[in-house]
C-alpha cells in the first residue's frame, strides 16, 4: 500500500475540519496548526488501523484524538489569551476615512470579535461550518451531538452576531 | 454585504493557508517509521478464540464445583 498517498488523502479529506475545530477553540491560528499537526501525526502513526475503518469511523477517531488534545491543561491556558488576541480583533478608532472598504472591514472585524466572545460550543460550531465548510450533520458527528443542537447552536451564533453588527451600525449613526 | 458574507470573509482571515497546510504534511511524512510497522500483534481472530476458548474454560469449570456440591 502506497501509505503516503493514503495518508494524504486523509489529510485532505479532514484537515480543513480539524483546524477549523481548534480555531473555534483555541482563536489562535498558530496554536491551531500545531494542534492540527499534533492529531495528523497521530493519524499517520496509525495509518493502518484507519485504514480498516469506514468513513465515519475514521472522522470519530480523529475527533477523538483532536477532543484530547484540546482538553490538554497547559495548552488551555494558551487558548484563553489566544482567543482574546486572534478573534478579537481591536478596531482602530473612529477616525478612519469613510469609504466603503473600510466600513466593511471594520464590520468584518466586528464579526470576529463578536465571535471571539461567543459560548465555546458556539464559536465552535460556528468555525467548523465557516472555515471547515461543514454541515450540521457532519460537525455534530464530529462534536458527537446530535445536528439539531447544532443547528440551534448556529442559529443562536448568527443571532448574537447580527446583535454586534445592528449595535456598531447605531454607534457609527450617532458618530457621523 | 450580508452577515453571512461578513462571516465568511472573517472565516477567510483564519483559515490555513495550503502553503502552511502542506509544510505541515512534509513534516509528518518525513518523521520515523509508523509506529505499527514496528510493533508485531497477535491478530485480532486470535484473541476472538482466545476470549472463547477461556470463556468455555470458565463456565465448564463451574458446572463441575457445582456438581461437587
Amino acid at each position: 500500500m502506497d501509505w503516503e498517498a493514503e495518508f494524504r488523502r486523509l489529510y485532505e479529506a479532514h484537515r480543513h475540519a480539524v483546524h477549523a475545530y481548534f480555531t473555534g477553540k483555541t482563536g489562535d491560528a498558530q496554536l491551531s496548526a500545531d494542534l492540527m499537526q499534533d492529531v495528523f501525526l497521530r493519524v499517520w502513526q496509525h495509518l493502518d488501523k484507519l485504514t480498516d475503518m469506514p468513513d465515519d469511523g475514521r472522522r470519530a477517531w480523529i475527533f477523538t484524538v483532536a477532543r484530547n488534545l484540546s482538553i490538554d491543561a497547559g495548552r488551555h491556558q494558551r487558548t484563553l489569551a489566544g482567543t482574546e488576541q486572534a478573534l478579537a480583533r481591536e478596531r482602530s478608532g473612529p477616525a478612519q476615512p469613510a469609504s466603503v472598504a473600510v466600513i466593511e472591514a471594520e464590520r468584518v472585524a466586528v464579526v470576529g470579535e463578536a465571535i471571539g466572545r461567543l459560548p465555546e460550543q458556539q464559536r465552535v460550531a460556528l468555525t467548523m461550518a465557516a472555515a471547515g465548510t461543514m454541515n450540521s450533520a457532519e460537525i455534530g458527528a464530529a462534536l458527537g451531538v446530535p445536528a439539531g443542537t447544532v443547528r440551534y447552536w448556529l442559529s443562536q451564533a448568527r443571532r448574537t452576531l447580527a446583535q454586534a453588527l445592528d449595535l456598531y451600525d447605531d454607534k457609527q449613526e450617532e458618530e457621523s | 454585504m450580508s452577515l453571512d458574507d461578513h462571516i465568511a470573509a472573517w472565516a477567510a482571515t483564519v483559515r490555513l493557508a495550503d502553503s502552511d497546510a502542506d509544510a505541515i504534511f512534509a513534516r509528518i511524512v518525513a518523521s520515523p517509521v509508523r509506529s505499527a510497522e514496528a510493533t508485531p500483534r497477535l491478530a485480532a481472530s486470535w484473541w476472538g478464540e482466545y476470549n472463547a476458548g477461556f470463556a468455555a474454560r470458565m463456565v465448564a469449570s463451574t458446572r463441575q464445583a457445582r456438581r461437587a456440591a
